[in-house]
């Protein structure tokens, strides 16, 4: 078993094991560590399930706020998502793709090449197809973003990984640069949607943007 | 239909129904595990009062389909499997994507705290900020008991791409603790 195969098994399912994985285990320092960390992180995560979600949250607040305080910084808080939804989508897109790439932080370390299949089906449920299939792609997922399934992909490019979010049901009326939380780049109208490009580097991102223009094909049948 | 509170469909047959009935004791079974199924749903749908309907709609049909669990041994994996089914209905009805009190709160929340309760505090709210392609095998998997085979034929997914689901899932997870993530596999779930 490589590496990476064993790293899969125990990430997958780290309370299992083979007799093949224990003897890779026997001569591989790095994935005993690795076996280690994640079954601290699976007796944790075991422990964070054991009650649920909101009763954890809401005991958290009430052993150190007065309930006033907490029904204040309730509705606080629900006049800020009102506030973000009167808002959205022009001033609100470019933050909630940020917003959005931040959560998958992996995404940027990714570097080998993502297969053919993989990235197809990152893109048909968003209903698009890319005319080409670029070796450079490191990263291809289907996110939910907005209630809809987008294509997530990262392109490593001279500059660096290049992130590329295709937004068939975000339309904006012209091309808008942005830089938000160390992160810089660009919306443009892609008909009947948009394409967001992100860089957290100082990649050049116009000739992606425009190849992706290109490229990107919206499928008639879109989910 | 919510927020709503109708009658537990368990309860009230449980109430027809005699002590000396045997169905009796099949309520029974489904009412002692209401509320491992209520966590799950909760988990799953990150909405209490939708939890609550999932649980009990999933009662209802486990009710009607009652006959077909040979083995009351195997009650709560059937159970919970159509929990997870009713979740996965009406999550394609509407597309739901609830922004929960927790969610909502959560930038008020220290991003990592430093007492153990803290650290579990962190890791209950990078759970709920899993999207559901990791979040749903997860919870299959450390709260329903179920193995990799089994969590692939529930989602249709081969063993290979519920294995690179649940990988990826605990791997955003380290990353949402502050732990460096693991290099990403190359395994990809559409060719497995």
């Amino acid at each position: 078993m490589s590496c990476e195969q064993v790293r899969l098994q125990i990430g997958g399912d780290p309370g299992n094991s083979t007799a093949e994985l224990e003897q890779h285990l026997r001569d591989c320092e790095s994935c005993r560590q690795f076996r280690a960390e994640v079954r601290t992180l699976d007796a944790n995560i075991r422990r964070a399930l054991e009650r649920p979600p909101a009763a954890a949250v809401t005991a958290r607040f009430t052993a150190s706020w007065r309930p006033w305080a907490l029904a204040a910084s309730v509705l606080l808080a629900m006049l800020a998502v009102l506030a973000v939804w009167a808002l959205r989508p022009s001033d609100t897109l470019a933050r909630e793709v940020v917003a959005h790439v931040q959560e998958e932080p992996e995404s940027w370390l990714a570097r080998q090449q993502v297969d053919a299949q993989s990235i197809d089906s990152a893109l048909r449920s968003a209903g698009v197809r890319l005319d080409i299939t670029s070796d450079r792609i490191s990263y291809a997922q289907s996110c939910w973003f907005r209630d809809h399934y987008v294509p997530h992909l990262v392109v490593q490019t001279a500059q660096g990984p290049v992130t590329v979010m295709i937004l068939r049901n975000q339309h904006v009326s012209g091309r808008r640069t942005f830089h938000e939380q160390g992160m810089s780049g660009v919306i443009v109208p892609a008909p009947p949607g948009s394409i967001a490009v992100l860089t957290r580097g100082g990649a050049n991102l116009d000739a992606l943007t425009a190849q992706m223009l290109q490229d990107v094909r919206w499928l008639p049948d879109a989910p | 239909m919510r927020n709503s509170r109708p009658e537990s469909p368990v309860s009230s047959i449980g109430e027809r129904l005699s002590g000396a009935d045997p169905q009796a004791s099949v309520t029974q079974l489904f009412e002692s595990m209401r509320p491992d199924l209520l966590r799950f749903a909760h988990w799953l749908a990150r909405d209490r009062s939708l939890a609550e309907d999932i649980v009990q709609e999933s009662l209802l049909r486990a009710w009607r389909s009652r006959d077909t669990l040979k083995d009351r041994g195997a009650a709560r994996a059937w159970l919970l499997t159509i929990v997870r089914r009713e979740h996965a209905r009406l999550y394609e009805r509407k597309r739901l994507e609830l922004v929960s009190l927790d969610e909502a709160l959560e930038s008020q929340v220290p991003a990592k705290a430093a007492d153990p309760e803290g650290d579990l505090f962190t890791l209950r709210n990078a759970i709920m900020k899993l999207p559901i392609e990791y979040r749903e095998p997860l919870l299959l998997q450390v709260l329903g008991g179920f193995s990799t085979d089994e969590i692939a034929r529930e989602l249709a997914l081969s063993s290979t791409a519920v294995l690179t689901r649940l990988f990826r899932a605990r791997n955003k997870l380290r990353a949402f603790c502050g732990m460096s993530p693991a290099p990403d596999v190359s395994t990809s779930e559409a060719a497995s």
